[in-house]
């Protein structure tokens, strides 16, 4: 297709089928046509014709209205096979930029079983999924992280050629679903971090006595496991995370005005390396980007949160 | 309902320029539930709390939360009685129709706890014995913002027990002029005027039950509901009980608004008190901003 | 996004399954080894899904198709040609099925077996076969279904249930398309002969040869009358007329000097003279049947109808004779429509060159014969008397009718007439012709069936081979061609009640003769269903296989008193699409559970129009705001707003009851007055 008429195109389909986070595939926006294999079939009916009409042969003429017949009924089987599958945003795998993360996609069927539907997007190896009635089915799709930020979900071409093979149905679906993308992780000598007893390779794991130990709160998953107070576990108080109340100079700040001198992007792969730095010694670090504050915690769910914060500048939401 | 908007007259004079929260704290006390205050140190939150029982002639007590605090000092405690040789129940101060619960998240999680159940089942429940709690029974909890050092921060299944959560902010300049003229607000307080009793506002939360909701009018609020359950910007949607709360307080709000049948606008009002509480945000950012979008993208009637 | 396919394991037996069941009826038509060629491919099929074995490869299968190709020539003697063809079909389909591993190969594999159904229906053409292949058909689609079915944990049987249900709902279409789409001429012409040979009449008529017929009961054709049916002595099926006579065999001659064109006449040639004529004498009669034969092949071009027969079928023809000739063999079952006019013989005339054929005797034949018509005619003072002299002789002399006459010796004529005197038809038939030329009354013996038998469902007349008949036609001036039946002078029975009739009158009974009279005999079960057999059969016959150009006429101008392309494309379009678009009317009911109310309507009617005006407003506002947002922008229109929706709340919350139509009226009006107020 030449360029304008693809953009026009573009603009159609996405005019036609606009990006929602849950998509139920309704008659609006299912395309049917026949396949190679359909015209095939229809090319035997015709041939049938002939024969028929040519033999004076009646039944020969029946069997190709019966072929017809097939596959005027294919069509609206097809159709009921495809339309009414339901799509919505799973949960996303974020990734370094350049690498690659990934989306999930629900597929959703409260009508009808969908038998065959097979979900692609360009890059992808397409991936054939049955939804039963009732029950929810999860795939997940590569996407490569070209660039840091939100890489949005392309448009994922979704197709069915159930029952015969003769007639496929197909939607183009978008959904308001995006991968973060983390900086690429470049490294650097000098740690953008003050309030540290040190500047860099700092080691405030709570175990050095520069806390203060303040209660206990009900441990939720994320926090550091350094910190559970293991001891009332074992007497089955149940699992509880100690709370410190640290000096403030025990606390790392890792801090955008910290990293001067230097491009955007760049700045943001600095405190990405040192936020994986600091996340591997165990050390607790806030982040305080333009616009954003993440107070200083460490643990999985603080790394993620603090990259993805990384991820989405200069917009968070 | 003249009662009503006398109650919200008198105690409007205490709680200066706050009348869309007065109305809310009333819609939950007619809708039956308990209220969370969410607000920093000072900002009239014991005012309020005090000024509606005073207006409503409720029992009152006030119960200044600690992190030393134990459930038994808010349930009660059984004591050996040595001259009838018997335990008997020293009741805590939960035993009242208007509690007020002061910063509630400095208490461990154990004694919320307590009381969040005492809340739920209406009654206490000590070394065997159940004692329901009086009625009418209100839990007016304060609860300073989550960010405080040295708190115990509510989790979200304790935090559905409140119908609603509001937060009164700061006044207008115009208010704290006023509020900076005026006398001691305890004194004030003190010199309100009841309007009903405590028998009465039970009565007025029955006629809340017979305010009539059309099936048009469920059909938005389960939307609504269904709307927070797709929306992947928060964790989990509203349960089944946030909705009934829902569409409890939207008839106390019509109720109040002098209506016996409820409108999208009640529910609409209502919304962001009951629903904002419930929901956490995924990835961080306003829970507030995203609530209120819903009900921008939720439509009202439905659409072809 | 290309994937490598494998042949869902659910769908092998499908696959198996259809391929023997399409290729079976081509089996008995086939020869010997290509059943060998479908065990043997069957067979390595099984043990490479089994893998005991791997696919044979590209060589291995070559060399079977070399194979295959080679014993088709040896078996044919050719590549070409129907059955060639069709076997070379057959060994392509079982060669593909081995070799299936592709999505394309079963595809292929598909269409192969399409045309396998349809080469079936060419040779075979009974209510059954079709049924047959209908069950062929849902095999193959149970095989699509299979092939596009994914899930390798599906059920076989399921793909079978879905393929059964789409055939169902394909069926109704089929009859419809059937019904209407209308019959083009065929594009080039082909015949295909089964090259069967059956008994039946041969062209010549020497003696014993009716009598050999007499011992099948075949079908030979069955008729449908619209309207009178004449009565069993009246159902002369004349077939061919014989003037030439050797001594032993009558045979067809043409008379001298007259043109092929000039004696047939076809429907679309400018009629002969005599035709003109005859065609005006039927129209002035009253009497006449109409009806509708469905002969069996015969691979004969003559045709059987009683006289004088007219047809407007273009590929039939009209002889001088009175008979009905087809452009072509009849090698498949063939329909036609007849008018009968009895009475229109009288119109024909005789040229002086079909007299002397008429007359014409071989020299040495029947001395004693020539002597005893000459004498009849001596004694009688016209034709007609010699006539009815001629058929006394017959009655009074000691003759005998029988299945089994003794060989007649040298002279056929005079050693039956005055020695055997047993003969069948074919013997008094012959000898009086003979007797009427030698006394000089042109005549000729036809040969045809007499008689019928009646189904009781419809009233439909089978006719059999056993109903085989010869008699003569005899010129009697001033009436024309005068059918004489000198058998019914020896044995009447056989006229007016059949040939079992008459055999039992003469003393023989069918079973010691070892005859087959299987026609409806007895009011037992297997009688019954053999009456109900045939009748499915002829109507299967009549309604589908004869349902041409001409029939789809008839039967639409039943339905539409004028029947114009306009109509059909019509009724085509209805009867597709109306039950497509209930189909398509039951899915979105269903998808929408519970449609939009009025109300809900009203209000998004309103919200549109104010978006079209140019207000934005978001999805989620109330009746409430939109009427404020109303308000704010058209001044104008603000009492309108308000009273609007003041009444839209209280219909659609207040839950108050009363006139819901009222208000709805009211409210269209409220709108209605917007409408204008917006600008």
């Amino acid at each position: 297709m030449p360029g304008p008429l693809k953009r026009l195109y573009r603009r159609w389909l996405a005019r036609r089928l606009p990006p929602a986070r849950q998509i139920v595939l309704s008659q609006k926006r299912v395309f049917i046509f026949p396949t190679g294999y359909g015209f095939l079939y229809l090319l035997v009916a015709a041939l049938l014709f002939v024969g028929g009409i040519n033999y004076e042969n009646n039944l020969i003429l029946s069997l190709s209205f019966l072929l017809a017949s097939l596959f005027m009924v294919a069509i609206l089987h097809t159709f009921m096979n495809f339309s009414g599958l339901g799509l919505r945003n799973g949960t996303s795998e974020s990734g370094f930029s350049g690498g690659s993360g990934a989306l999930q996609v629900i597929l959703f069927a409260d009508q009808r079983t969908h038998h065959s539907v097979r979900l692609s997007w360009p890059g992808q190896s397409a991936q054939q999924v049955h939804v039963i009635k009732g029950e929810e089915c999860a795939v997940w799709l590569n996407l490569s992280l070209p660039h840091r930020g939100r890489i949005a979900a392309p448009r994922i071409r979704v197709e069915s050629r159930y029952p015969l093979g003769l007639l496929c149905a197909w939607s183009y679906v978008t959904l308001d679903h995006y991968c973060l993308a983390w900086p690429r992780p470049v490294a650097s000598d000098h740690c953008p971090a003050d309030g540290g007893e040190h500047q860099h390779s700092v080691a405030s794991s709570g175990q050095g006595g520069n806390e203060e130990f303040q209660g206990l709160r009900e441990y939720t998953p994320g926090d550091s496991l350094r910190k559970v107070d293991w001891k009332g576990y074992a007497r089955g108080r149940g699992l509880y995370t100690k709370v410190f109340a640290e000096p403030a100079g025990g606390r790392l700040w890792l801090r955008w005005s910290l990293v001067e001198g230097l491009p955007e992007e760049q700045r943001l792969s600095v405190l990405c390396y040192w936020t994986l730095a600091l996340d591997k010694e165990q050390a607790p670090y806030g982040l305080e980007l333009p616009g954003l504050t993440l107070a200083p915690d460490s643990g999985d769910v603080h790394r993620w949160r603090v990259l993805d914060a990384l991820a989405c500048y200069p917009e968070f939401d | 309902m003249q009662a009503l908007d006398k109650a919200l007259a008198q105690v409007g004079r205490v709680v200066l320029g706050k009348e869309e929260q007065l109305k809310l704290a009333l819609a939950c006390m007619l809708a039956r539930g308990h209220l969370l205050i969410e607000d920093l140190p000072g900002m009239g939150k014991t005012t309020l709390a005090h000024a509606l029982a005073r207006v409503f002639q409720l029992d009152y007590r006030r119960v200044q939360f600690t992190s030393d605090m134990l459930p038994a000092d808010i349930l009660g405690v059984s004591v050996f009685d040595p001259e009838t040789r018997q335990f008997s129940l020293r009741e805590g101060p939960v035993f009242t129709q208007l509690l007020l619960a002061d910063e509630i998240n400095r208490a461990t999680p154990k004694t919320q706890s307590a009381l969040l159940e005492a809340m739920e089942e209406r009654q206490v429940t000590l070394d065997g014995s159940t004692r329901p709690l009086p009625e009418p029974f209100f839990v007016v909890a304060t609860q300073n913002p989550v960010d405080q050092a040295g708190t115990f921060v509510l989790p979200e299944s304790q935090l559905d027990r409140f119908l609603m959560r509001i937060s009164l902010g700061y006044p207008s300049p115009e208010v704290e002029l006023d509020l900076l003229a005026g006398g001691d607000l305890r004194e004030q307080v003190r010199e309100l005027k009841a309007v009903i009793n405590g028998e009465g506002l039970v009565k007025l939360g029955r006629m809340v039950e017979t305010i009539r909701a059309t099936r048009e009018l469920l059909d938005y609020v389960q939307r609504l509901l269904e709307a927070t359950r797709e929306d992947d910007r928060f964790v989990a949607g509203l349960s089944p009980r946030a909705g009934l709360g829902l569409l409890r307080a939207a008839r106390a709000w019509a109720l109040i608004g002098g209506r016996d049948y409820v409108l999208p606008e009640d529910v609409q009002a209502v919304w962001p008190a009951v629903a904002e509480h419930r929901l956490t945000a995924r990835q961080g950012g306003s829970v507030a901003a995203m609530t209120q979008s819903l009900l921008q993208s939720v439509p009202v009637v439905r659409r072809a | 996004m290309a994937r490598i396919y494998q042949l869902p394991t659910h769908t092998r037996l499908w696959l198996t399954l259809a391929m023997l069941l399409c290729s079976l009826p081509q089996l008995f038509r086939g020869p010997l080894w290509q059943s060998g060629l479908l065990v043997l491919v069957v067979v390595i099929r099984m043990l490479v899904d089994r893998q005991r074995i791997g696919l044979p490869g590209r060589t291995a299968r070559t060399a079977l198709l070399l194979i295959t190709v080679a014993l088709t020539f040896y078996s044919f003697g050719r590549l070409y040609g129907p059955d060639a063809g069709v076997a070379l079909l057959v060994s392509l389909f079982a060669l593909k099925y081995l070799e299936v591993v592709k999505l394309r190969d079963a595809y292929v594999l598909m269409v192969l077996g399409y045309f396998v159904c349809a080469t079936s229906l060419l040779f075979y053409q009974g209510i059954l076969m079709f049924f047959y292949v209908l069950a062929c058909i849902t095999l193959l689609t149970a095989c699509l279904v299979g092939i596009n079915h994914s899930d390798t944990s599906a059920r076989a049987p399921q793909h079978l249930r879905t393929a059964a249900v789409m055939l169902m709902q394909a069926v109704p279409l089929m009859v419809v398309l059937f019904i209407l789409v209308p019959r083009v001429a065929p594009l080039w012409n082909m015949q295909i002969g089964s090259g069967q040979v059956k008994t039946g009449m041969s062209d010549t008529l020497s003696p014993g040869e009716v009598s050999s017929l007499s011992r099948s009961s075949e079908v030979a054709f069955r008729v449908a009358f619209e309207g009178d049916v004449p009565p069993m002595a009246q159902r002369y099926w004349r077939g061919l007329t014989l003037s030439t006579f050797d001594g032993r065999t009558w045979r067809q001659g043409l008379p001298a000097g007259m043109s092929a064109q000039d004696y047939l006449v076809g429907a679309n040639q400018t009629p002969p003279h005599w035709f003109s004529v005859l065609k005006k004498a039927a129209l002035q009669d009253a009497l006449h049947y109409q009806y509708r034969v469905v002969m069996e092949p015969s691979h004969r071009r003559w045709l059987y109808a009683m006289a004088v027969p007219f047809v407007t079928d273009p590929d039939l023809r009209m002889a001088r004779d009175f008979r009905l000739v087809a452009d072509s063999q009849v090698d498949q079952r063939l329909g036609y429509q007849v008018t009968s006019v009895p009475s229109a013989t009288g119109a024909m005339t005789l040229t002086p060159q079909e007299r002397q054929l008429m007359l014409t005797l071989p020299a040495s034949v029947g001395p004693r014969a020539r002597s005893l018509a000459m004498q009849w005619r001596r004694d009688a003072d016209s034709d007609s008397v010699v006539v009815q002299t001629a058929l006394h002789y017959f009655h009074n002399e000691p003759f005998y009718y029988t299945l089994n006459p003794p060989r007649l010796e040298q002279d056929s004529i005079d050693d039956f007439l005055f020695r055997s005197r047993r003969g069948f038809c074919e013997h008094f038939a012959s000898s009086f012709t003979f007797l009427m030329r030698a006394a000089g009354i042109p005549a000729r013996v036809v040969a045809g069936y007499q008689g019928g038998q009646l189904n009781p469902v419809d009233g439909h007349l089978v006719v059999r081979q056993y109903d085989a008949h010869a008699w003569s036609e005899v010129w009697l001036d001033g009436r024309g061609w005068v059918r004489v039946d000198p058998t019914a002078a020896v044995a009447p029975q056989r006229i007016e009640s059949g040939l079992q009739a008459a055999l039992d009158a003469q003393g023989n009974t069918a079973s010691n003769l070892g005859l087959d009279f299987s026609g409806f005999s007895g009011a037992s079960w297997f009688g019954q269903i053999k009456i109900w057999m045939d009748y499915v059969d002829f109507r299967w016959q009549t309604w589908v296989l004869d349902y041409d150009t001409g029939r789809q006429l008839a039967f639409l101008s039943r339905i539409f008193v004028s029947v114009t392309p306009m109509k059909i494309a019509l009724a085509l379009l209805v009867c597709l699409g109306l039950p497509l678009l209930l189909i398509l009317g039951w899915m979105l009911w269903r998808r929408e559970r519970h449609p939009l109310s009025q109300e809900e309507k009203e209000f998004n009617r309103l919200f549109r129009l104010v978006e079209r005006r140019g207000l934005t407003l978001a999805p989620g506002t109330t009746p409430r705001q939109l009427a404020e947002a109303i308000s704010d922008r058209w001044p104008k229109a603000a009492t309108q707003a308000l009273h609007w929706r003041q009444r839209y709340e209280r219909l659609m919350y207040s839950a108050l009851p009363g006139d819901k139509k009222k208000q709805l009226y009211h409210l269209r009006r409220l709108r209605n007055r917007l409408y204008k107020l917006l600008y």
